[in-house]
């Protein structure tokens, strides 16, 4: 199987697609529709339950604790909760904590995301130019960049970053004229925020690279030469032929990395040792210690709710491409 | 990036040259360039590697030289002694083999779950099956940490009627959380997998003889092999690297590998030798079966995304 379908490869057993070469009156698919309605519910529904049981049913219980007002007492007791209304969202959305948190959040994504994908599609351009042992090379780099579990990627940079014997700091007091012997590199946020965006720009790159190089493979070369010929220059033929082939593919791929970089949790939650200063919150994390560290379950379950409704966006967008792909399948 | 310093129309020469070298981008090619390229893809490569590199010379380091002002860059005197003491520490072994239970008992329900579910997407046209499509990739995109207060509430009073459990802190309360996290995602490969198996080999053993039962038996479960191993593959990764989940519902003595590296910080001035090494055993499963499996994740999270 390749890494990218072409349309070549469509399979030609779309379940929708009337059957051709069927000769009228055949009586093969009419009994299928027959048996069809009751055999496909029954082999689906040991899926549906476990779905329904773990995760919508929680997630049906977030929304309903959202509205109530769950601490401590409740959860030791046992008792329901008191209702409590939108008492909880006006309390978040009120916050300016929280919305330092939303804008935090936001603007991480949006500059990460930026960076992984146009270093992503740039080390895929760059994989098509180099010779084969450089290529192989740097598919064998981002293959174990990209297999490191993530918890054990922020171990690493934590261990890196460390103030006292950390690489990072001993490599830059080399540079002449600067002393970072003991710098603490989470003081100042923007450093910390940095470090951060480093790692998660480090660990996506392998997918977006190897993924978008997979997709430059379907750029006919054809046409890249008969540019070449007619005088366009990389630039021009990078905006006019590559990108406009590439766009379906890096939609897709940009909408993952949104969704990703959005719930960052693993790499801020290590790299502050399970204790995040405010300074380095994201949506999730804050709703995480609001919920366990404060014992506020209600006021975390609503920062929840927000935080879904805020990619739902996103997220229906990413669904309706999926979508389209497995209905024809 | 790069940009290729050229002139616009390359030589003819060289044009048939880079013919041979199958599957270059021939736009602006010239000596200079290749240099260049080349160059940057190395030292693009070895930047990548760095701290691979780094977390592997640590692990190698007696104690003394890992808190040493100047770090060595290469283990000058190597010892095993950080893997050794990985393998002593308090819990280290309990929790490895809780991972694997853990693992194994999500892996194995998700797959037998997840390819009847399957099954049915990529076989049959009936109604409702858009809406088990659409259930199936809304339900990836859910974040599972915001379901942790609810699951946590849910699982701690399980009541089945003749019996009330309290499934935190144990590992089936983990195992079935594990098995829903990774359903989704094996649903919708081994559907892939299950279509991409034509339809005319079913019709054939059919007007055949064979019975609905027997072309699963004998046509697709044979034909989906290799969709099969893939697939529990990664469901293995994602659920061995899961440690959110089993470090909120579960103590120490019932969490696994992962969670006993975020434990090991916890306590002050952090053993960093054993720590690395620790991260190395760790990873070493899940970096094998990822290099065995990588081309199918791909596809598994793009398939489709060109025909689009």
């Amino acid at each position: 199987m390749s890494v990218v379908d072409s349309p070549a490869t469509r399979r030609p057993n779309d379940p929708d697609r009337p059957p051709q070469n069927r000769i009228p009156g055949h009586v093969a698919p009419r009994r299928r529709k027959r048996n069809s309605s009751v055999v496909p519910w029954l082999l689906a529904v040991p899926a549906l339950l476990f779905i329904a049981g773990l995760l919508g049913y929680p997630l049906f219980r977030m929304i309903i604790l959202s509205f109530q007002n769950m601490r401590l007492r409740e959860l030791i007791s046992g008792r329901t909760p008191p209702w409590v209304g939108f008492d909880q969202y006006t309390r978040v959305l009120s916050d300016g904590v929280f919305w330092a948190v939303v804008g935090r959040t936001v603007a991480f994504t949006v500059v990460s995301v930026l960076l992984s994908v146009i270093l992503g599609l740039g080390i895929a351009l760059l994989m098509r130019r180099v010779a084969r042992g450089v290529r192989m090379f740097m598919v064998v780099a981002m293959m174990f960049v990209w297999a490191l579990p993530q918890l054990v990627a922020a171990q690493i940079f934590r261990w890196m970053t460390d103030s006292d014997f950390g690489v990072v700091n001993y490599l830059i007091d080399k540079l002449p004229g600067v002393d970072y012997q003991n710098h603490s590199w989470f003081v100042n946020p923007w450093q910390g925020w940095s470090v951060i965006t480093t790692l998660v720009v480090w660990a996506g790159i392998p997918f977006l690279a190897i993924t978008l190089n997979a997709g430059l493979t379907q750029v006919p070369k054809e046409l890249l030469e008969a540019a070449t010929v007619d005088g366009a220059t990389p630039w021009q033929a990078l905006r006019n032929i590559i990108l406009p082939i590439l766009k379906p593919l890096l939609t897709i791929v940009t909408t993952l990395s949104v969704i990703w970089n959005f719930g960052l949790f693993t790499q801020a939650w290590v790299l502050r040792d399970g204790h995040p200063e405010p300074q380095f919150q994201t949506l999730a994390t804050y709703s995480y210690t609001q919920a366990f560290g404060q014992a506020r379950y209600s006021l975390g379950s609503a920062i929840a709710v927000i935080t879904v409704l805020l990619m739902l966006g996103v997220m229906i967008f990413y669904i309706r491409q999926m979508f389209r792909i497995g209905e024809v399948d | 990036m790069v940009a290729p310093a050229v002139t616009p129309t390359a030589p003819l020469k060289r044009r048939r040259k880079a013919k041979a070298d199958e599957g270059v981008i021939t736009v602006g090619r010239s000596r200079s360039g290749t240099i260049l390229a080349n160059t940057a893809g190395v030292v693009f490569s070895v930047l990548m590697l760095f701290p691979v590199y780094w977390v592997l010379n640590t692990a190698f380091k007696p104690a003394d030289e890992v808190l040493a002002l100047e770090p060595g860059f290469w283990p000058s005197n190597p010892t095993f002694d950080n893997f050794i003491s990985a393998f002593n520490a308090p819990l280290f072994l309990k929790d490895m083999r809780n991972g694997v239970i853990i693992t194994l008992i999500a892996v194995a329900g998700a797959l037998v779950v997840g390819f009847l579910g399957a099954l049915a997407i990529a076989r049959f046209s009936f109604y409702g099956r858009k809406a088990i499509i659409l259930v199936v990739l809304v339900v990836q995109l859910v974040p599972f940490l915001a379901l942790l207060i609810p699951l946590f509430l849910m699982l701690q009073n399980v009541d089945l009627g003749f019996k009330k459990f309290d499934l935190t802190d144990s590992l089936p309360g983990v195992s079935i959380t594990y098995l829903v996290l990774i359903l989704p995602y094996t649903i919708w490969t081994l559907r892939g997998f299950i279509s991409g198996i034509p339809r005319e080999l079913d019709e054939a053993a059919m007007i055949d003889g064979c019975t609905r039962a027997q072309v699963f038996w004998r046509i697709i479960l044979p034909l989906t092999g290799p969709g099969l191993v893939a697939t529990s593959v990664y469901g293995f990764i994602q659920a061995w690297n899961e440690f959110i989940i089993i470090n909120t519902l579960n103590s120490p003595e019932n969490q696994n590998l992962m969670a006993w590296l975020l434990q090991n910080q916890t306590t002050r001035g952090t053993a960093w030798g054993p720590l690395m090494a620790g991260a190395i055993i760790t990873s070493i499963p899940v970096v094998v079966f990822f290099l065995i499996i990588q081309r199918n994740i791909a596809t598994g999270l793009t398939a489709g995304a060109v025909k689009g």
